[in-house]
């Protein structure tokens, strides 16, 4: 696996990964997706609410806002030496007492006041309940570790996507420049220069083949790789995008290996679960294509520390 | 009732968005050169913003006052 990032931002990371097979690349997403643990509101004591809207939905309001997480300070509350009572070894508080000066005033989680000055709501602005003058809410919150299979609030990225890396030619002998495939192409892939079609932006193509069915002369060939991707993440801002890739190859891995103790067994005596059933099958593919004999955590230790080595750069 | 926290579909975070946008709305700036200048890009999230009609200040009039 070789990883070039394209584009980088505070909450959004494009990045070229070549010579992973797609199952692997999915796995990866899938599990940035739903199994990536971050920080979100699970517990919402409401003391007082004189606000228009339900106790509930203020609770779902609070527990969806994104909060920055801090992997080194909290552990998952059923791993907690706690047993999931709740102790601040594996969950964060937070408390909100407002009136309202005046009519229309908005609490906003600039009002939710963190007991953890390192796990706090990534914007001051999100607006938890709108209220008429002299209205109340005071509440206390519970910020816990989850992941985003049991909720989606838990989820990292917003988006986390690939697609393969797309070809786009043009045959300059045969384009008579008629024009139409710049007009048809919603992805602005090609410019007209000197009466020829030009491929100007090649990786914003999507593939639709638009320009191929357009093109008369049969001039244009789009084509694209099987094993190399172009990723987009984009962090909900709960953790930065590069730490939820290498978190979920950490996460990845981890899974791998319990899957190798699994293995010597051959008849696992307690039939796994269905997720795991499923893990089973995803990771293999890879290991087989590229060295069938290698020790298969070896393979895995590989990909994470290559990441890593990338993010130095 | 009050703006969404989150796109319903993505999950991107559009509530802290909102007082911006209507406000721009409001001094007749297009909605589609707003949502674009905020880095809303996909039309999931768009719609949000867009579709969205604040009640809750209809119901706040409605307020038992002491």
């Amino acid at each position: 696996m070789k990883v070039t990032v394209l584009e980088q931002t505070d909450n959004t990371l494009q990045m070229r990964v070549e010579e992973v097979r797609p199952g692997l690349i999915n796995a990866i997403r899938r599990i940035m997706l739903a199994e990536t643990p971050t920080m979100a509101i699970e517990e919402v004591v409401i003391l007082e609410n004189q606000s228009p809207l339900f106790d509930e939905i203020i609770a779902h309001r609070l527990g969806l806002v994104p909060l920055k997480t801090n992997y080194d300070q909290y552990v998952v509350s059923s791993d907690c030496t706690c047993e999931g009572v709740g102790c601040h070894l594996c969950q964060a508080g937070f408390t909100m007492e407002v009136e309202a000066p005046e009519d229309g005033f908005i609490a906003t989680t600039g009002d939710l006041k963190p007991q953890d000055p390192e796990v706090v709501p990534v914007s001051d602005k999100i607006p938890i309940a709108k209220l008429a003058k002299g209205q109340r809410i005071v509440i206390e919150a519970y910020a816990r570790l989850g992941i985003g299979q049991d909720h989606a609030k838990w989820q990292p990225v917003s988006t986390m996507a690939y697609k393969m890396i797309p070809h786009v030619k043009v045959d300059t002998n045969k384009c008579d420049g008629c024009k139409e495939c710049v007009e048809v192409c919603f992805r602005q892939v090609f410019e007209m220069q000197k009466d020829k079609a030009v491929v100007v932006d090649e990786k914003n193509c999507t593939l639709c083949n638009l320009c191929v069915e357009t093109c008369d002369v049969q001039a244009i060939a789009v084509s694209h790789d099987e094993n190399n991707f172009i990723v987009t993440i984009e962090s909900t801002g709960a953790l930065p995008p590069m730490t939820i890739f290498e978190k979920g190859l950490d996460v990845f891995r981890k899974k791998y290996e319990e899957l190798i103790t699994l293995l010597p067994g051959r008849v696992p005596k307690v039939t796994p679960k269905k997720p795991r059933a499923k893990k089973k099958a995803l990771p293999k593919k890879p290991k087989k294509k590229k060295e069938p004999k290698a020790p298969a955590s070896k393979t895995k230790t590989k990909t994470a520390s290559k990441s890593k080595t990338k993010k130095k750069k | 009732m009050i703006i969404p926290i989150r796109c319903f579909t993505c999950g991107r975070l559009v509530a802290d968005r909102w007082e911006e946008f209507n406000r721009r709305i409001r001094q007749g700036e297009d909605p589609a050169t707003v949502l674009d200048s905020m880095g809303l890009k996909r039309y999931c999230c768009r719609r949000m913003l867009l579709s969205h009609v604040d009640i809750i200040d209809d119901i706040l009039q409605f307020a038992e006052r002491t």
